[in-house]
């Protein structure tokens, strides 16, 4: 299984883009590698990360066929929290994707 | 089309009543013990899954969706007991029961709560029993288990309400499964009677309760624990 980077944050944009469109939020509608996600600057609450998160998985499985569950406990311990911006969740991703075909 | 139900441990007992009782309603059912079941109906669809194996888990519960249709309604019934002194009660029986009652209830709920979410809600059940309220000797660390899974079955209430899904428990009485076969008479004839209603449970006791969690006027209630027999 595999996602090229860009379609992956396609994706994610993707995902802002509708989100915003449903809490009424315009700047999740154009997003880019450092819109933050969590923090006193991002536009989504706690919920609306649990959402995204969720809405990330069950695309990833419905459309590109890859199951990885982001909220594990490497994600969780990391000084630098990987969904702190849209571009390291993407990495992280990329690099979970990739241990998966590693195992 | 029908709604599908997904029930854990139908290869025997409860479970397996449940899935009977829901495929006789006209549900589509899938269900997973960890070996072969031998139910045979049209609606019926089996998966070998572990509960407490979160890769299994995660696979079961997509392909599913994926080959099958989202799912409406979980029953987390699977689980498994040992009757034992608190004081000879090995290690390795208190990582089991733990594993399967409550990691099992977990991740089955956190898989298939995240596909609900997208679906627009769903019914979750888990099962507790009467031996957390009753704090049961010998079953010390059966009735942790079951009081973990009360536990999440409130907190869950809680975080998924908004998501349209409610969970709830319910809490049979001991009811003739291979459960409570190796326990000796005298102690089920004990705990019989501290039992508002004095007698054994039924599957139909138990069907009667899922019923009622999941029929769509039971839409506003979430978070509670169903004890049977009148203990409370």
């Amino acid at each position: 299984m595999s996602i090229e980077r860009h379609t992956l944050l396609n994706l994610l944009q993707t995902i802002l883009r509708e989100l915003g469109e449903d809490l009424g939020k315009d700047s999740l509608l154009q997003t880019d590698e450092k819109t933050p996600l969590f923090g006193s600057r991002s536009e989504l609450d706690s919920m609306n990360l649990v959402n995204f998160i969720t809405e990330i998985e069950e695309r990833l499985s419905d459309d590109y066929n890859i199951d990885i569950t982001l909220a594990n406990s490497s994600a969780m311990s990391r000084t630098r929290s990987p969904f702190l911006r849209v571009g390291s969740c993407v990495d992280y991703i990329i690099e979970l994707i990739d241990k998966q075909n590693n195992e | 089309m029908s709604d599908l139900a997904f029930i854990t441990g139908t290869r025997k007992g409860i479970g397996r009543a449940i899935a009977e009782h829901l495929l006789s309603q006209g549900w589509i059912v899938a269900g997973c013990s960890r070996r072969d079941n031998d139910l045979k109906h049209e609606n019926y669809h089996h998966f070998n899954c572990d509960v407490s194996d979160e890769a299994a888990v995660i696979k079961t519960i997509k392909t599913v969706k994926k080959t099958l249709q989202p799912i409406k309604v979980l029953i987390n019934n699977a689980g498994i007991a040992s009757m034992n002194h608190l004081l000879l009660t090995p290690l390795k029986s208190y990582q089991d029961i733990f594993q399967t009652n409550v990691q099992g209830t977990f991740l089955m709920l956190r898989e298939t709560a995240k596909q609900m979410s997208r679906t627009g809600g769903g019914r979750i059940i888990n099962f507790t029993s009467i031996a957390n309220p009753l704090n049961l000797e010998g079953e010390a660390i059966y009735a942790a288990s079951k009081a973990a899974v009360e536990s999440l079955t409130k907190t869950a209430a809680k975080e998924l309400a908004e998501m349209n899904i409610t969970v709830n428990a319910i809490g049979p009485t001991p009811v003739e499964t291979d459960l409570i076969k190796l326990v000796p008479k005298e102690k089920i004839d004990s705990l019989v009677k501290q039992q508002s209603i004095q007698r054994l449970g039924t599957h139909e006791d138990i069907l009667n309760a899922v019923d009622f969690f999941i029929k769509p006027q039971s839409d506003f209630i979430t978070g509670q624990i169903l004890y049977l027999g009148g203990v409370n």
